[in-house]
């Protein structure tokens, strides 16, 4: 039952908030439905830990890895909701989906797929959920309604819905393989039966490999792999800077996870050697290439996107790594990488309200303007590009030494390489923002506090991960671990 | 093999020559209407292979999907396209950007492409290899077709013609997938025409055209 809790209140939360038509209204039954939401997914994770996997009939179920990512998803969400409500004062936009309430309760539909993404015991529904997170957002990344929005709304549908239609067609093929080593057409989409058919049946190894081909274009249109990255600067651009962050910080950990599922399955199948490359070509390409457009970027929450690009090709070599530290650095980092990104695009966002712009040349000397804003960007950057002492050095730490371990020098020096581009390209692009003669003036100088808040909240939690992980988070991050095994 | 087998397998085989035909009519057509009949006309003959299917497997499951590619794909969607194209009162051309006799050329080589790929899976399959090829075929229009036409509604019919491909080749090769995945796969596809005639609306609002092609503000 408590499993169902955390679908049924963010459902119920989608309508509910529908009927608030008043701003203060929406975002008074949006906070609390949030908290009641947050609260039954601490319940859920606590449950799985101190019981066990969770399951109700053949579709849904909890396991330790599914746990570790609803964690992030209840912490980065409830940052988003508490910026949100102080955020929307600024803009009510023109148009239909366009309004506060359809605000919240799309923020809720998108939740509740996320949610289902990572407690789909089957394959099949994963996908169905997948293609969810596509529908439920796309008016979100539409919401302003301007000539941006639009183009970048539809681009991210068209691009994801087809880059998806791969996954499906990945899924398809896998279902065959297991259909055909003789697993029970009603189970043979169902992730633990695979994990159990494929060590005693003989699947055609050949199927095996050609569908973790197709899914891991399809998934990793979502997370962002270039070359098929293209909808994700223009979505995390455009969007409103809450949706940003949720863009960034979950969406993209979500289609990472499935990936994992998927990876798990295959290299006991086929042996890691497959799998892992194409995680590491995936990764590294994505690294270098995004790592080299930081450099050039203009528009500050492109810049940010890149750099989510960039991280999730280091979750991805990670993984590929594999071994104890190239997982358990690759789980690490993406909730470090959620938390560091959060901080940075809520920074981004009072940027945006202040000089009405985020472009990076029309804005300078920022840290006389806006001292408070200008603090969380440079603690947020500090931490995005993996210096001590916060969280993501750890975690990128875990995942060289790994690499180093194996001997993959060609991995290390290119990793490391890439590391300075993108540290150079932020202090470059930070330090034209804070410094020189101010231009233009605020609005607002001060922050309201629900904005200090979330990024005191942040800020303190990646400072207290770079000092030491907490010890229950430890234990479910090896709870997670050994669910992969 | 009984008589009902043999005969379901010739029955796919050659309706697969149909689709081809589609296929190979949808990249010359150039009126949006006439390419969405066609799109119904394909779903059509898609229904038929799922009926065939659950004949000779003795499926009752593929009767429910049967009914409902009818409904969705060969009813409902092409009725949305056809309203859409009246409330949008945009020019009803395509504006491919190949020439007719271009088009023929890729979808015919596109056509050898697929009888090549699925040579060698047809064997280990036990599917007619020209229902398989068709199946890779349609993948491979659609996807030509998202990338040549420049109406937003054309890449929508594109997109849909490339899940008819991916449907079509779960059909063969695994008779479908469970009642439930598919039920939830036709969900989504009916939520994601809606949103993309929503921002159709949207596109030709902002920017008055709805040739996606120029919808180049954001780069780098």
């Amino acid at each position: 039952m408590i499993l169902l809790l955390p679908l049924i209140f963010a459902l119920l939360g989608a309508v509910f908030v529908l009927g608030f038509r008043d701003h203060r209204a929406a975002t008074r039954a949006a906070l609390a439905i949030g908290a009641l939401e947050i609260a039954s997914l601490g319940a859920l994770v606590w449950q799985v830990h101190s019981n066990g996997t969770q399951q109700i009939g053949r579709y849904l179920r909890a396991d330790g890895l599914s746990s570790f990512f609803l964690m992030n998803i209840a912490f980065i969400f409830g940052l988003v909701l508490v910026y949100s409500s102080g955020y929307l004062r600024h803009h009510i936009p023109e148009g239909r989906f366009s309004s506060p309430r359809w605000f919240y309760a799309l923020v809720f539909l998108f939740l509740f797929t996320m949610i289902s993404v990572c407690l789909s015991a089957n394959l099949g529904l994963l996908w169905i959920m997948m293609e969810g997170t596509t529908l439920a957002s796309a008016l979100l990344v539409g919401f302003y309604n301007t000539e941006g929005a639009v183009e970048a709304g539809w681009k991210y549908l068209i691009v994801c819905t087809v880059g998806i239609a791969f996954a499906l067609f990945g899924t398809i093929v896998l279902y065959l393989a297991a259909v055909q080593a003789g697993v029970n057409p009603a189970a043979a989409l169902d992730w633990v039966a695979l994990m159990d058919a494929v060590p005693r049946m003989s699947f055609d190894p050949h199927l095996v490999k050609l569908a973790f081909v197709f899914v891991i274009v399809g998934y990793g249109t979502k997370i962002g792999f270039v070359p098929m990255h293209s909808w994700l600067p223009d979505a995390h651009a455009e969007a409103p800077t809450p949706i940003s962050a949720l863009l960034s910080a979950v969406l993209l950990n979500c289609a990472m996870y499935a990936v994992m599922r998927y990876d798990a399955i295959v290299s006991r199948a086929t042996g890691p050697g497959f799998p892992h490359t194409l995680l590491l070509i995936f990764g590294l390409l994505s690294m270098v290439v995004a790592g080299l457009l930081i450099l050039v970027q203009r528009n500050l929450k492109r810049l940010l996107a890149y750099s989510s690009v960039e991280h999730m090709g280091i979750i991805a070599i990670g993984l590929g790594l594999g071994g104890p530290l190239g997982l358990f650095g690759a789980l690490l980092h993406t909730f470090n990488h959620s938390v560091a990104k959060s901080l940075l695009f809520f920074g981004a966002g009072n940027v945006r309200h202040n000089f009405g712009t985020l472009r990076m040349d029309g804005i300078s000397g920022m840290s006389r303007t806006l001292p408070q804003t200008s603090a969380a960007l440079v603690v947020g950057s500090l931490a995005i590009v993996g210096l001590p002492p916060f969280g993501l050095f750890i975690s990128e730490f875990a995942i060289l030494s790994e690499a180093f371990g194996q001997a993959r020098f060609l991995v290390v020096a290119l990793v490391l390489v890439m590391l300075s581009v993108v540290f150079g390209g932020f202090a470059y692009h930070l330090l034209r923002l804070l410094g020189g003669e101010p231009s233009g003036v605020p609005s607002s100088s001060k922050l309201i506090p629900s904005e200090y808040t979330v990024m005191g909240v942040a800020a303190l939690c990646l400072l207290a991960f770079g000092a030491r992980i907490p010890h229950l988070f430890g234990v479910l991050l090896q709870e997670a671990i050994a669910v992969m095994r | 093999m009984g008589l009902v087998a043999i005969a379901t397998g010739k029955f796919l085989s050659s309706f697969s020559v149909f689709l081809f035909l589609t296929v190979l009519l949808m990249v010359v057509a150039r009126r949006i209407s006439t390419s969405v009949l066609l799109f119904s006309l394909q779903s059509a003959i898609i229904t038929a292979e799922v009926f065939a299917t659950g004949v000779r497997e003795r499926l009752p499951a593929a009767y429910v999907v049967g009914a409902l590619v009818l409904l969705i794909k060969v009813i409902a969607i092409p009725l949305v396209f056809f309203r859409l194209v009246d409330g949008l009162k945009t020019p009803r051309d395509v504006k491919a950007s190949t020439t007719p006799t271009q088009s023929v050329f890729i979808a015919g080589a596109m056509i050898y492409l697929s009888y090549a790929a699925v040579h060698s899976f047809g064997q280990t399959v036990h599917v007619p290899e020209d229902a398989l090829a068709a199946a890779v075929a349609l993948i491979l229009t659609g996807s030509f077709l998202m990338v040549s036409r420049k109406k937003a509604l054309m890449q929508m019919l594109g997109l849909l013609v490339l899940e008819n491909g991916i449907f079509l080749a779960a059909l063969l090769t695994t008779f479908g997938m469970p009642l439930v995945i598919e039920i939830g796969i036709f969900f989504d596809i009916l939520v994601g025409l809606l949103l993309m005639g929503i921002f159709t609306f949207r596109i030709r609002d902002t920017f008055d055209h709805l040739d996606v092609t120029k919808l180049r503000r954001l780069r780098g």
